[in-house]
């Protein structure tokens, strides 16, 4: 390449300004999180807010843990996001073993449009019809709810993800498992997916965070503190009047414990996996 | 189609009549792997679907089983004339676009430089998603702390930094609720694009810069004539499912700010939620949610129909 140094130099610089700052933009806001959860109470409430702690503390995480529903809610949640998760993974294996391998089948045609489809129908606007559904099959505020929900909107997405991993497995294995008397659901279990279990873990840690995560459905379908999930339940803490920020941030923190483990383990996929799919279209 | 299939083959070479029973059996195989997705598909996506069309055409209450009917076109009446309606579709537009912009310029921004040749580009990878797989709830909880005008983070440096002369309640202000939220909102949702530029970027092959710049481009001809063209598959497309995204999402509205104060945040999907969850009036909600459904669609079309043109031509 014909560039000068200063040239290279500037360019250098920019790019580590640029992508400093964003680091900054992007991880600042969970930084005070931390800190505000480390604060006592009087620090917390202080007109000059600083990143020092004069006197930091465990107790706002002490008071969260043992004197509220969070560890309920907490519980709540990793119920439901690891059922969904497992329910929506063992749908899906079958689903994209299907459109990968027999894809110029008219009912793989017809079922592959079919989620394409609804990968876009957000789920708000059927918000109305779910509640009402739920409620004649008496299932409000249990975790098959949202169970069931979370599972319908996540397989679309985690069936095209799978069968972006088994286009790799080649035919051939197959073909020879099948010689050697080796059943189809025996092929999938035994050689297909520990073949592709990078990519059938990426794709679970995905489902689990967008469980963990959901809003909406865990807000309108549970109604009972018992069967409350984490995410509408921290909104609860935060009290009409009076705020303990100390709390709830503490809250917060632990919240996000769970999503980051998934992530630190996503993360290498992220690049590949996901923007596949978004370069493709 | 694959009765089309059979039949060619059939006609073609008389083939054993173990390759025609093992197809077909493969094709029963195949339709049995796909009943499961299918069923939540048709139970929980395709049925709710229909019913919210044909409970927008009903009366309806979600506590007073008495209210039933045939309502014609009430319950659109009913969101019409509702004075809400046109000042949250006004919402929905500014927050759906001021969002997908402010996105997508920071997605750029930080794709291209996370393209470059340096050292610690993982790491500086990894930290830019992390916004994107926080939970709304918790972010925007996060956030209110951060904007918060007596104890605040953000008001205590503009105010230091001699931005601002008195601290100022963003979220509780009719003027400043909508376009802090959306400030939020790009926050957190600018990593996907980042990611997905990102891919982009590096396919674009690197001879393609060395010879432009071999012919005497400067950097930002290059970045107009070479980058920007390859990106724009990747562009219409995010842009395209963002705007879908956005427009319907309730989440950050309603952790934030409830569509208030006054009203002043209240895009369709919060008006949609209350008809239904606090007026109980579910053919409203119905009504208002088929709309929005038909805006979606008519999108989706224009969309799939520009992208189809493109590949003919």
């Amino acid at each position: 390449m014909v560039v000068s140094r200063s040239q290279n130099l500037f360019r250098a610089t920019l790019t580590y300004a640029t992508l400093i700052f964003f680091c900054f933009f992007c991880l600042f806001p969970f930084l005070w999180m931390l800190d505000t959860a480390l604060k006592p109470a009087a620090e917390v409430m202080s007109d000059r807010p600083s990143f020092l702690i004069a006197a930091p503390t465990l107790e706002n995480f002490e008071s969260i843990l043992f004197d509220s529903d969070f560890a309920i809610y907490f519980r709540n949640s990793l119920i439901v996001a690891i059922a969904s998760t497992l329910l929506t993974l063992t749908v899906s294996v079958f689903s994209s073993y299907a459109l990968s391998r027999w894809g110029r089948y008219a009912v793989a045609k017809a079922v592959g449009g079919a989620l394409l489809v609804s990968q876009m129908i957000p789920g708000v606007l059927l918000l109305v019809p779910l509640y009402v559904l739920m409620q004649r099959l008496g299932l409000l505020s249990t975790y098959w709810a949202l169970i069931l929900v979370y599972c319908t909107f996540m397989i679309p997405l985690v069936t095209f993800m799978l069968k972006g991993f088994f286009d790799g497995v080649p035919f051939e294995l197959e073909e020879a498992a099948e010689m050697d008397g080796c059943s189809r659901v025996g092929f999938i279990w035994r050689i297909l997916l520990p073949l592709s279990a990078p990519g059938v873990l990426a794709t679970s840690a995905f489902a689990f965070i967008a469980a963990w995560n959901e809003f909406m459905f865990g807000y309108v379908l549970i109604n009972d503190d018992g069967h409350r999930t984490l995410t509408p339940g921290i909104m609860l803490f935060r009290g009409s009047h009076q705020t303990n920020w100390g709390l709830l941030m503490a809250a917060s923190v632990l919240a996000v414990v769970p999503v980051a483990i998934a992530f630190v383990y996503l993360q290498r996929f992220l690049v590949e996996g996901l923007s596949a799919g978004a370069v493709k279209g | 189609m694959a009765a089309v299939e059979h039949a060619t083959i059939a006609e073609a070479a008389p083939a054993p009549r173990g390759m025609l029973f093992r197809h077909a059996r493969m094709q029963r195989v195949a339709a049995l792997f796909l009943a499961p997705a299918a069923a939540f598909l048709l139970v929980l996506i395709a049925y709710p679907l229909c019913n919210v069309l044909w409970l927008s055409f009903r009366y309806a209450n979600l506590v007073d089983p008495s209210t039933v009917g045939f309502a014609g076109f009430d319950n659109y009446d009913t969101i019409l004339s509702d004075e809400e309606f046109a000042p949250a579709l006004w919402h929905t537009f500014t927050w759906t676009g001021l969002s997908v912009a402010g996105e997508y310029a920071l997605g750029l921004a930080s794709a291209i430089a996370l393209a470059q040749p340096i050292r610690g580009r993982a790491i500086f990878r990894g930290i830019v998603v992390v916004p994107w797989v926080i939970p709304i709830a918790v972010a925007g909880l996060n956030w209110i702390w951060l904007l918060n005008p007596d104890y605040g983070l953000i008001n205590s440096w503009m105010v230091r930094l001699g931005l601002l002369a008195h601290p100022r309640d963003w979220l509780g202000g009719i003027d400043t609720a909508l376009l802090a939220v959306t400030f939020v909102n790009v926050w957190r949702s600018f990593p996907f694009y980042t990611i997905s530029i990102l891919a982009a970027l590096q396919a674009i092959p690197p001879d393609l810069h060395e010879a432009a710049a071999m012919d005497g481009a400067g950097p930002i001809r290059r970045f107009l004539v070479i980058t920007m063209p390859h990106l724009k598959a990747v562009s219409l497309t995010l842009i395209f499912l963002h705007i879908i995204w956005t427009a319907i999402n309730f989440d950050f509205i309603w952790v934030m700010t409830a569509g208030g104060p006054l009203n002043s945040s209240q895009t369709l999907p919060v008006m949609i939620y209350k008809y239904a969850m606090q007026d109980h009036d579910v053919g409203a909600a119905c009504a208002l949610a088929s709309m929005s459904m038909s805006f979606m669609a008519a999108m989706f079309f224009m969309y799939y129909y520009s992208v189809r043109r493109k590949g003919a031509r």
